[in-house]
């Protein structure tokens, strides 16, 4: 219990990185699950563009705005070249379309007036460019009727036509998407957590005097290593469960599907895995001046590595490669596979399994060089 | 010049500085660069795997058949898809494992079978609609053409060839179509890419770190940190030169970190920072300058331990390089187009922001405006600080 209790004392003067990491996982959780409506049935993609009209809306020019406003979402900014750049580079718009004086009556007069972009060259820019061309293509074929009204009439009869759509899923893709973004994100900060607190603990507990004199007190050492253990892992176990609780706040009902439940797991068993770490390097680190870069470099490191904060598909493969030998690794690709299993037999939860059999394997490994070096350590002493 | 010699000594043998200021950036660079390297070509257009189901209906339809056969050519430079033939089962399980974007399927009507929602599905639909939209336009056009045309060889009392008429049509709209282009001009900035923010507020970083070492500096000095300070300030070598000297060193510090950086910013990982080098180094020493001071100033104002030093500086560091985007850039548009005062008096943010407009502008204006802010910035922290140690008496400590 004494142990246990200096325990809790360190832990009350850690409140603060704990909860910066926390902050952060809030604050992008939070940014990147706003808007989570279930989509079951197809909705189209729509690029974010801005219109800036020099022409008097109305007739053609007004049906061509309409048609671009039902087809992508139509951004309200200030009309000064250098809000529209930096939206641009922002990427807050995907494409500008400007258009010019005249336009209206140029195309009529089968000018083939120019229309001035600006793009992010990206997907959405491309579909909102495909948007465009294909409206002006409509509508110079049908340039040849006599008056404007019928030109816009045959341009929207055309226009109408749309397709028939079936998806698949029956999953829901976009709930269950911002989970695993989510818990790829618990990678940071459960690392960076775990490591930086226990580290420091560990390190405080390692300090020579205090070492010493809990050497000599007549506490057993093994009852003193265990119930620091115990701690440690209590500690672990209530962040983690802080975090689930957290996800079911951010991420709402994806969490109690299979697949939702499947996540929790997944990411308990990284938490394990974690404590491990944490362990081992608190038993070889005994600056605390040092943990705070340690901690950085390998929570940083293997989130970034791993895809923690670019999603895995962006990654280019040789760094994907070299994360093999991280165990977030596993834990970030299980988290990919999970949200993508329509049915729950032994068959599709192989590879789960198989991965989270490696980061049991790992946190073996971990134990076994920690218990190595630990006891290495006190014969020295 | 003995007192600079001596400070440039002890902070290059403080380990844990050399790390943060030196090393750090450094590592954080490399981590941006392995994470973003590929995420900007990702989200350019790629070739889109879809499948298309061999139906007899399809075979009867020449326009579906023939522009998907088109756009999935390899010598197409619009090449959009990567189409396979296949049968239905296989187009199925070929969705289900997510190796295509989705399958056509013609039966009566044309239907697009896809898994989820998502933008290479938007693009399927898209091609899709045109298609057949461009069939209904053939067929509305020549519908009249076709009739008008009866109309004029009944009134020239002609023979009327009706398929010939038909068959002119078509072709005279497909020819029209294929020769429009719309006439659309892309004058966007060629300097477009985002993540470019990321190694600027690295810079910015390891500017503000700057700040660490100039505080280490000064606490040499101060009477009230260090028995070293102790010593140093009841020596009769006049303040201003102590601190001058311990300051430029730590100045020295500073910016031969950031150089480094920028070399390995510049070779190995190959960040654009736009044409004029000369502005961007300007740029940086301002930035550092301003670091150094932020440094000088908390250590004179806040009369805490050099830990909690330290981390107050780390912490204002983090805090202004995560508003002028560090962690995702789009904090950065969010903080400037809402609370834009917030990132006027942000350094990180004048720094990124300084080379942001080097890199993305053609003007100078808002460069030499963020410049010149770095600057008041600098001189107001040092007002600051020689208010906090000016007159600084102690009958003990």
């Amino acid at each position: 219990m004494t142990v246990f209790k200096t325990y809790l004392k360190v832990l009350n003067k850690c409140k603060a990185p704990i909860l910066m990491y926390t902050i952060f996982l809030i604050f992008f959780g939070g940014f990147n699950l706003k808007s989570s409506d279930n989509q079951m049935s197809f909705s189209a993609s729509k690029p974010d563009i801005l219109i800036v009209n020099e022409d008097k809306e109305e007739g053609l020019t007004k049906h061509l705005i309409e048609y671009l406003e039902k087809n992508s979402e139509v951004k309200e900014i200030e009309a000064s070249e250098e809000k529209i750049n930096d939206a641009l580079f922002y990427r807050d718009v995907n494409y500008v379309i400007y258009i010019p004086k005249n336009f209206r009556q140029d195309f009529l007069e089968h000018k083939n007036p120019k229309i001035e972009v600006k793009s992010t060259g990206d997907y959405m820019a491309s579909l909102s460019e495909m948007h465009l061309s294909r409206y002006l293509k409509i509508a110079s074929i049908y340039n040849e009727t006599k008056t404007e009204e019928e030109l816009i009439k045959n341009i929207e009869e055309t226009l109408n036509h749309s397709l028939e759509i079936e998806m698949t899923t029956k999953l829901d893709t976009t709930g269950l998407e911002k989970a695993s973004f989510y818990y790829n994100f618990t990678n940071y900060c459960l690392l960076a957590g775990c490591i930086y607190v226990i580290c420091l603990i560990l390190s405080s507990f390692k300090n020579e005097k205090i070492n010493k004199r809990t050497i000599v007190s007549s506490m057993d050492y093994k009852k003193f290593n265990r119930s620091l253990l115990f701690s440690n892992s209590l500690f672990a176990f209530v962040l983690w469960l802080f975090y689930v609780l957290l996800s079911i706040i951010l991420v709402g009902k994806v969490m109690f599907t299979t697949n939702g439940l499947f996540l929790i797991l997944n990411s308990f068993v990284f938490t394990f895995c974690v404590l491990t770490i944490a362990f081992l390097l608190g038993n070889l680190v005994t600056n605390k001046n040092a943990v705070n870069g340690i901690v950085n470099v390998i929570a940083l490191g293997s989130s970034f590595l791993c895809g923690a904060f670019v999603p895995m598909e962006f990654l280019p493969t040789t760094v994907l490669n070299i994360a093999h030998v991280l165990p977030s690794y596993y834990f970030i690709k299980n988290n990919e596979v999970i949200i993508n299993i329509e049915a729950f037999h032994l068959e599709t939860l192989k590879p789960v399994l198989f991965n989270m059999g490696i980061l049991l394997l790992f946190s073996i490994f971990f134990i076994i060089i920690t218990n190595i070096i630990s006891s290495k350590k006190r014969k020295i002493a | 010049m003995h007192n600079f010699k001596y400070a440039l000594k002890t902070l290059f043998k403080n380990k844990m500085l050399i790390f943060w200021t030196f090393a750090f950036p450094i590592i954080l660079g490399t981590f941006f660069n392995m994470a973003f390297s590929s995420i900007e070509e990702n989200e350019k257009l790629n070739i889109i795997p879809i499948a298309i189901v061999e139906t007899e209906e399809l075979e009867d339809n020449k326009i579906i058949k023939e522009t998907f056969k088109s756009l999935s050519e390899e010598e197409n430079k619009d090449r959009l898809f990567d189409t396979t033939y296949t049968n239905l089962e296989e187009a199925k399980n070929l969705l289900d494992e997510e190796k295509i974007a989705g399958y056509l399927y013609v039966t009566d009507t044309p239907r697009v079978i896809i898994r989820k929602n998502g933008i290479e599905e938007t693009i399927l639909k898209q091609v899709t609609e045109e298609i057949l939209e461009t069939e209904n336009m053939i067929a509305n056009i020549s519908e009249k053409k076709v009739e008008e045309s009866i109309n004029i060889a009944i009134q020239n009392k002609e023979e009327v060839d009706i398929e010939k008429i038909v068959a002119n049509t078509v072709s005279e709209i497909v020819t029209k179509l294929d020769s429009f282009t719309a006439n659309i001009e892309n004058t966007s900035n060629s300097h477009l890419s985002y993540t470019m923010i990321e190694y600027y507020t690295l810079i910015a970083m390891a500017c503000l770190y700057g700040g660490i070492l100039g505080m280490v500096a000064i606490n040499q000095n101060l009477a009230n940190m260090s028995n070293n300070g102790k010593r140093v300030s009841i020596s009769p070598t006049s303040k201003t030169k102590i601190l001058l000297s311990s300051s430029f060193a730590s100045f020295v510090t500073e910016l031969l970190g950031v150089f480094l950086l920028f070399l390995y910013t510049i070779f190995v990982l190959k960040v654009d920072y736009g044409e004029n080098l000369g502005l961007v180094l300007l740029l940086a020493t301002v930035g550092s300058f301003a670091g150094l001071t932020l440094g000088i100033a908390i250590s004179c104002a806040c009369k805490v331990n050099e830990n909690t030093k330290v981390g107050i500086i780390i912490s204002v560091t983090m805090l202004g390089c995560f508003l002028s985007g560090m962690m995702g850039i789009t904090m950065k548009y969010i903080v400037d187009t809402n609370i834009p005062f917030l990132n006027k008096i942000n350094p990180a943010n004048m720094i990124t922001d300084g080379f942001y407009s080097l890199y993305y502008y053609d003007t100078l204006d808002r460069y030499c405006f963020n410049l010149f802010s770095l600057l008041f910035f600098s001189i107001l922290m040092l007002m600051i600080a020689i208010y906090h140690l000016r007159r600084q008496k102690y009958d003990s400590i």
